[in-house]
């Protein structure tokens, strides 16, 4: 399938709408408190919008349908906990609600009202590096779906990708939080109608009662031996049964989404730029099943495109399990649509870019930058500042992208590089809120400590073959182990915003 | 479809697509109206 002129005609009317917008948004732009939380008049379904636009990108996408693939409908399991985790929280208000009401820009700028300024620094290191490497990979899995899925040359790709984050820049660079925001709006209905429109063709194509049969039958050919072409190693319907998920993984993941439903920056980002706490609460609840979908309907393509492909001589040698599911849909969509599910697919993938880049370069600024600054930059300076840290995280992407080929399976990649920060900043997070004994050695502590796990797991988890269930609960362990005993070793804090009055550096 | 998990799922993919059908229509007015609402709230602060 090549795009018709009418296809093209949808992605630049598109693409030029998101630009004006982005860039009208720039004139509102007055200090980076509204660059980095949008003077924190964020409502609730722009919240919405926003927090679901930024957490479903194009690479969202492929590793959801990569599951789906490689698991059938069981792959989907991990968006019904994380739907069910995210409600919950916007039930309780556990973190979020304490944390949105402390009125800071990030996480780590927290933890210095909490535990002093080197804790604060510490940690913001540990978050730009889990997230950026996190980030690292985007960009390549989004060109690799325009390519599958378009039929356009492969050496297009790097092309593709530079001109689609220069755009994303652009705007984000101008505008920050309030240009994402608007964008992420744009963007979130035009993928809301684009992944509904394909959810609908891909069951008509390879019809329900088709892609059962399909899968019980590879589920027959394949179970308990290792996945063919036409044969499924894991069980499609049960990710409880051992050959999928098992209950040892998905409790752990249980754990794994609360540690980063409260303390993946990007998520909190909206919380921090939300009005108050309950409008925080409310827009967590109001995104809960959202999550499910995340994960279900690109699965139900993957799920689909193993099933065509099966009763089709077999998937070609030149795609995998990651390519497999964009072949398909240049298969399925006709054209006009096709055009509005690139469009769709390219919405994911900026609102995606710029909400990250956005994110890290607010706690670069804010927590790497400005500590170390002994005097305090005017307004307009620390604008420019923040502006150049959007463009240098661009400028890594661009590279790191190109280079890194990711070994394996793309979840476990983002599971791993998350973990590097999520298992230490969710202890120091849960402890500096809730628990008045923690001091800054043991925040220390359990910074290092946390940290030990995903590191082993990624240096040895090949050589020893570590699951990375173990490598990631140890970490949580750990972490935990060092904030308990590297506080109750040292002196209790005389209140808990003891540090605050002791340092030199200023907070909002 | 006798099978309760493939039923299960069935209803989980169903509701997704309506769900997400419906946030399209819901949040698109609802947030649009925000963004309006964000939008005077700034400018006027910066001409205030």
């Amino acid at each position: 399938m090549t795009l018709t002129p009418f296809d093209w005609l949808i992605i630049v009317i598109y693409l030029i709408g998101c630009l004006i917008a982005g860039l009208w948004m720039r004139k509102f732009v007055s200090g980076v408190e509204d660059f980095a939380v949008a003077g924190r008049e964020m409502d609730v379904n722009l919240g919405i919008a926003s927090l679901a636009a930024t957490e479903l990108g194009l690479v969202t996408i492929m590793y959801t349908a990569q599951l789906g693939y490689e698991k059938g409908f069981a792959g989907a399991m991990i968006g019904v906990i994380m739907g069910a985790v995210i409600w919950m929280i916007g039930r309780t208000g556990f973190v979020i609600g304490p944390l949105r009401t402390a009125g800071v820009m990030t996480i780590p700028e927290l933890f210095h009202k909490r535990f002093g300024a080197r804790v604060r620094w510490l940690a913001a290191l540990f978050v730009v590096v889990g997230g950026l490497l996190n980030m690292g990979i985007f960009l390549r899995l989004g060109g690799e779906f325009l390519v599958y899925a378009t039929g356009m040359p492969p050496g297009w790709l790097e092309w593709i990708m530079t001109g689609l984050l220069g755009l994303v820049l652009v705007y984000t660079a101008f505008g920050g939080m309030l240009s994402v925001l608007v964008t992420d709006y744009l963007q979130f209905l035009i993928m809301g109608v684009g992944i509904v429109v394909t959810s609908v063709l891909v069951i008509i194509h390879v019809g329900w009662f088709n892609l059962i049969d399909g899968l019980n039958t590879a589920w027959k050919i394949g179970g308990g031996a290792g996945s063919t072409t036409a044969g499924l190693a894991a069980h499609p319907f049960n990710p409880f049964h051992s050959s999928s998920y098992g209950w040892g993984y998905l409790g752990w993941q249980v754990f794994f989404q609360i540690a980063a439903a409260t303390t993946w920056q990007t998520q909190i980002s909206r919380v921090l730029a939300a009005k108050d706490a309950a409008t925080a609460k409310s827009m967590y609840r109001k995104t809960s099943f959202y999550y499910v979908g995340r994960f279900l309907l690109p699965g139900l393509w993957g799920a689909a495109a193993f099933v065509w492909f099966a009763q089709h001589g077999g998937l070609p040698k030149e795609l995998n399990s990651l390519t497999a599911m964009p072949h398909y849909l240049s298969i399925v969509l006709p054209a006009g649509v096709i055009g509005l599910v690139v469009a769709a697919m390219l919405a994911a993938e900026m609102s995606t870019d710029s909400g990250y880049m956005l994110t890290w370069a607010t706690v670069i600024y804010n927590d790497l930058i400005t500590p170390c600054l002994r005097t305090p930059l005017a307004p307009k300076r620390q604008l420019l500042l923040t502006r150049g840290i959007v463009l240098a995280i661009a400028v890594f992407l661009l590279f790191y992208g190109l280079w890194y080929q990711v070994p394996g399976n793309i979840w476990d990649y983002l599971a791993v590089t998350g973990n590097i920060y999520l298992a230490s900043v969710f202890t120091l997070l849960v402890a500096g809120l809730y628990w008045p004994r923690a001091t800054a050695f043991g925040a220390g502590a359990a910074l290092v400590l946390g940290a030990i796990g995903p590191i082993t797991f990624l240096v040895l988890g090949k050589t020893y073959a570590i699951a990375p269930e173990v490598a990631g609960a140890s970490s949580f362990a750990l972490a935990a182990l060092g904030m308990i005993g590297g506080s109750l070793l040292t002196r209790a804090p005389k209140s808990t915003l003891e540090s605050e009055s002791r340092s030199p550096i200023s907070i909002r | 479809m006798k099978d309760p998990l493939v039923l299960f799922w069935a209803l989980l993919i169903l509701a997704s697509i309506f769900w997400y059908g419906f946030l399209v229509f819901y949040v698109g007015i609802k947030a649009g109206r925000e963004i309006s609402v964000l939008t005077k709230k700034l400018g006027g602060r910066k001409d205030g």
